[in-house]
């Protein structure tokens, strides 16, 4: 296979608001969507599919080729949802026709009700937790903007996201007192990281390998690629100028997992 | 070359039961009838339950295992992909809580036959001499009613019916060496030894891990595909449903998939008589045995003990302690994240395949007891984005670009001992799952003891992670395993179960899985649970007929039956060093 880098055929000109897309950061200009971003240019794991055993081909072709329709949320939920998820993993990176659906994923999830194995006894069903979600992010949109969060600019969408995530919502605080707002923050990220890192436009992005039965990997060391792999070829970019959620923060400090995901402040020092 | 030569790889059907693309199995197996009484049900056809039932149906016993999941044929039910993977996992509803609540789940629970054993990541440590004397040694958690003396030859044995790749000279605990060769190292083993050794840390490189180095018999090498915990497609990796129950069924033994065990039934005279049970549509059925062997870990077998209360054991069958559900146990599996300059690939190589034991014992210069492994661990990248979401509390365009960043990084485990405290608790809550039983409950809150011990594991490994030259180091706290709940002990006030598994309170009625565990070291717990299985194998062989007929308690410890191992066992790998 020959991996010739094809970045520039696949960019292409959209009529997208350049604010909401990643950009150059030495130029500060807006990068324009492609089938494919990231550092791997040219990687297909879909590609390789022949080498793989025949169970795991027809699932990932499936997951690819057929996306459950909307069957849990009602119309109203679904657009709203919808753009939740475009904060929690933006894809404006991404042609349209190479977005990954994640919405349709959780939603399928509800409606034949699959759980993890557990719930938290400070968490309602996860049904009821989406439910409840949504009323208290629109509660915190009305707080601060005066509007439903759907009718808000992408900017102040994102900092009604961030204060979910920081534990610091001043609206809704009797849902939040009968759910535990990190739980529920944990819930939504882990449902959108599972649909979005399952699929295989996700693996060639990130540069992992899928699937490798029977064939094996063959070069263990040093992070070289296998024949069928390409190197990396990384470029530097910034988040859209009207988003804020690129920035982390290392909770090294806390050592078990409630303080880390359920904000429980330390009394063991 | 976008296709192979010969076209797409298929699947080796071949109108078999296939475990692994070269074992296979014939099915229809041996089936009783309800109305047979049987000589042993076992409840759980995992870790334990498929040691016991291949060892009990060579020695002639009529036997059946009852497995709540599927009989899992590798080459049509299992995939090479995280998110496909959900049904390996017990994913009927748990309630956690506590102050410091446990994920269940993928994280620790197994599901179908070979039960955890499916999803390990086969890691095979055994426990030190002082795990089994912690109470005698540091005044805290328990002993056991046992000495390591005890266990060691079925550690040597298991390792040889696993087999488990390892150095030839394991320098901790009590030393040892491993019948097959290391495996070669991947990035994460690598940057493990780096850190290690820069800080002048011994290692342990390429084992001990229940995973083939190199071909035997019907199971080939490790391919180093990576998705162990996915289950092995490839029978590399060391599960009960492919090392034990393909020789259970060859020599009569039945496993009875889909089979949701949910009340022991006792009898007027005070022992029990067989198991009732859900099939997979919800029919109940009953079935008749002589003795019960529950083998359904640490959540499970306390939950079927409490929910089978019945007038005199209204508080839980083999409760009279009250210790039913009592002393759960998970270990510390912080998760040390470093990034590299250098790619890593950490997706491939088994996510096991080096540790170090250096800190497992109790030191005195430390301000608590007990110890830490630390260990490799390969998240595949919905795992590793989840990891990102708690250690750096990434989202949106901030984990984009962490996920993009997925090939620079590695990740150590610590593997911390938390002590047995009786309020981690298994109780049963009002609410019911897909069957109407009772759900479990589960209270888990760390100690002072635990605090201390995670919070210097934590640092150490972060400063081996350093040392191997990470430009980052981040960590994710979360637990790992699952043992206790129906402790062993030689004291019935204080514990469910005798030396044997036999509880204390009905002497047909048998625990043997990872529940029995009084302390659990910082040693992954799979190859002591096969051990003790095929222990208490043995006592049950040796007792012969009078388990079944009398209420004797013959606590002499039986002679090691090496004849009744599946085939091919011995006579493979390297010499023992002592």
């Amino acid at each position: 296979m020959k991996n010739k880098p094809r970045k520039a055929a696949t960019r292409q000109p959209l009529n997208t608001d350049t604010s909401l897309l990643p950009r150059d950061a030495r130029t500060g200009e807006a990068i324009m969507p492609s089938e494919q971003p990231g550092y791997y240019p040219g990687y297909s794991t879909l590609s390789q599919q022949a080498y793989w055993d025949k169970t795991t081909r027809d699932l990932v072709n499936d997951r690819v080729d057929h996306v459950p329709r909307i069957r849990h949320f009602g119309a109203e939920s679904a657009r709203f949802w919808r753009i939740v998820f475009d904060h929690i993993l933006p894809q404006t990176d991404r042609v349209p026709k190479r977005r990954i659906p994640i919405l349709e994923r959780i939603d399928d999830r509800l409606y034949h009700n699959r759980g993890v194995g557990f719930r938290y006894e400070n968490m309602p069903t996860d049904r009821e937790a989406y439910r409840l979600a949504e009323i208290a992010i629109n509660s915190e949109s009305h707080a601060r903007y005066s509007a439903n969060f759907i009718d808000l600019p992408q900017l102040q969408q994102d900092i009604v996201l961030q204060a979910i995530h920081d534990n610091k919502p001043v609206a809704a605080k009797p849902i939040w007192k009968q759910m535990s707002i990190g739980r529920f923050w944990l819930l939504l990220l882990q449902d959108a990281i599972e649909a979005y890192y399952s699929h295989p436009w996700a693996w060639d992005e990130i540069g992992f390998g899928g699937p490798a039965y029977p064939r094996a990997y063959t070069r263990l060391e040093r992070g070289e690629p296998e024949p069928w792999e390409v190197e990396e070829q990384r470029y530097k970019w910034a988040a859209p100028r009207y988003s804020i959620s690129d920035t982390t923060e290392s909770t090294h400090h806390l050592h078990t997992e409630s303080r880390q995901n359920e904000f429980i402040p330390d009394e063991s020092q | 070359m976008k296709t192979p030569l010969l076209g797409p790889f298929k699947s080796p059907r071949n109108g078999h039961h296939t475990l692994g693309p070269m074992q296979h199995i014939d099915i229809p197996m041996r089936r009783f009838r309800d109305t047979d009484e049987v000589d042993y049900v076992i409840v759980g056809c995992g870790s334990a339950g498929g040691v016991l039932l291949q060892r009990l149906s060579r020695a002639g016993f009529r036997v059946v295992a009852l497995e709540a999941g599927p009989f899992w044929d590798t080459e049509r039910d299992w995939v090479s992909d995280e998110s496909g993977s959900h049904k390996l996992y017990w994913e009927d509803l748990r309630i956690t809580g506590g102050t410091d609540p446990l994920a269940f789940g993928a994280n620790n629970s197994g599901k179908g036959v070979g039960g955890g054993s499916v999803h390990w990541a086969a890691f095979t440590p055994r426990f030190h001499p002082s795990d089994f004397e912690v109470y005698t040694r540091d005044g805290l958690g328990a002993d056991w009613p046992f000495r390591y003396e005890t266990l060691h030859s079925y550690y040597e044995q298991l390792e040889l019916e696993m087999p488990v790749a390892g150095p030839a000279y394991f320098p901790w605990g009590h030393p040892h060496g491993y019948p097959y060769g290391p495996h070669p190292m991947g990035g994460v083993g690598n940057t493990l030894i780096k850190g290690c050794s820069a800080l002048g840390i011994p290692v342990s490189i390429g084992g001990p891990v229940a995973i083939l180095s190199g071909s035997r018999a019907d199971r080939p090498h490790c391919i180093y595909r990576g998705y162990c915990i996915q289950g092995c497609k490839v029978g590399a990796k060391a599960s009960t449903l492919i090392t034990h129950v393909p020789d259970a069924i060859a020599h009569g033994g039945e496993v009875r998939d889909y089979s949701m065990a949910h009340r022991i039934e006792l009898g007027n005279n005070g022992r029990v008589s067989g198991v009732h049970y859900f099939d997979r549509d919800g029919a109940s059925w009953f079935q008749r045995a002589k003795a019960v062997i529950i083998s359904g870990y640490a959540i499970e077998t306390p939950r079927l003990l409490l929910n089978s209360a019945c007038p005199g054991h209204e508080n839980g069958l083999a409760n009279s302690s009250g210790t039913v559900g009592r002393y759960l146990m998970a270990q510390a599996g912080n998760v040390v994240l470093g990034r590299f300059e250098q790619p890593v690939r950490m997706y491939k190589a088994p996510p096991a395949h080096a540790l170090t034991e250096e800190f497992y014992e109790t030191d005195p210069r430390n301000n608590f007891a007990r110890g830490f492994a630390i260990q490799t661990v390969g998240p595949l990248p919905i795992a590793f984005g989840k990891q990102m979401v708690s250690a750096k509390r990434a989202w949106g365009w901030g984990l984009r670009r962490e996920m993009m960043d997925y090939n620079h990084w590695a990740s150590l485990g610590l593997l911390g001992e938390i002590l047995p405290w009786p309020d981690n608790r298994v109780t049963l809550s009002e609410e019911r799952d897909q069957f109407g039983i009772r759900v479990p409950h589960i209270s888990f809150s760390l100690h002072d003891n635990d605090h201390k011990l995670i919070k210097a594991a934590k640092d150490k490994t972060m400063e081996v992670m350093r040392a191997a030259g990470a430009a980052e180091v981040v960590q994710e706290a979360r637990y790992a395993h699952l043992v206790g709940a129906a402790r062993m002990g030689n004291d019935p006030r204080s514990s469910v179960v005798d030396k044997f598994g036999r509880t204390h309170d009905i002497a047909n009625l048998f625990v043997c899985d990872g529940s029995i565990l009084p302390t659990q070291g910082s040693a992954n717990p799979g190859l002591t649970i096969q051990a003790l299985a095929a222990r208490t194998a043995d006592y049950l062989i040796a007792q012969g007929d009078t388990i079944f007929t009398s209420a004797k308690r013959d606590m002499t410890e039986p002679t090691m039956r090496k004849d009744l191992a599946p085939p091919d066992t011995w006579g493979h790998g390297v010499p023992r060093m002592k």
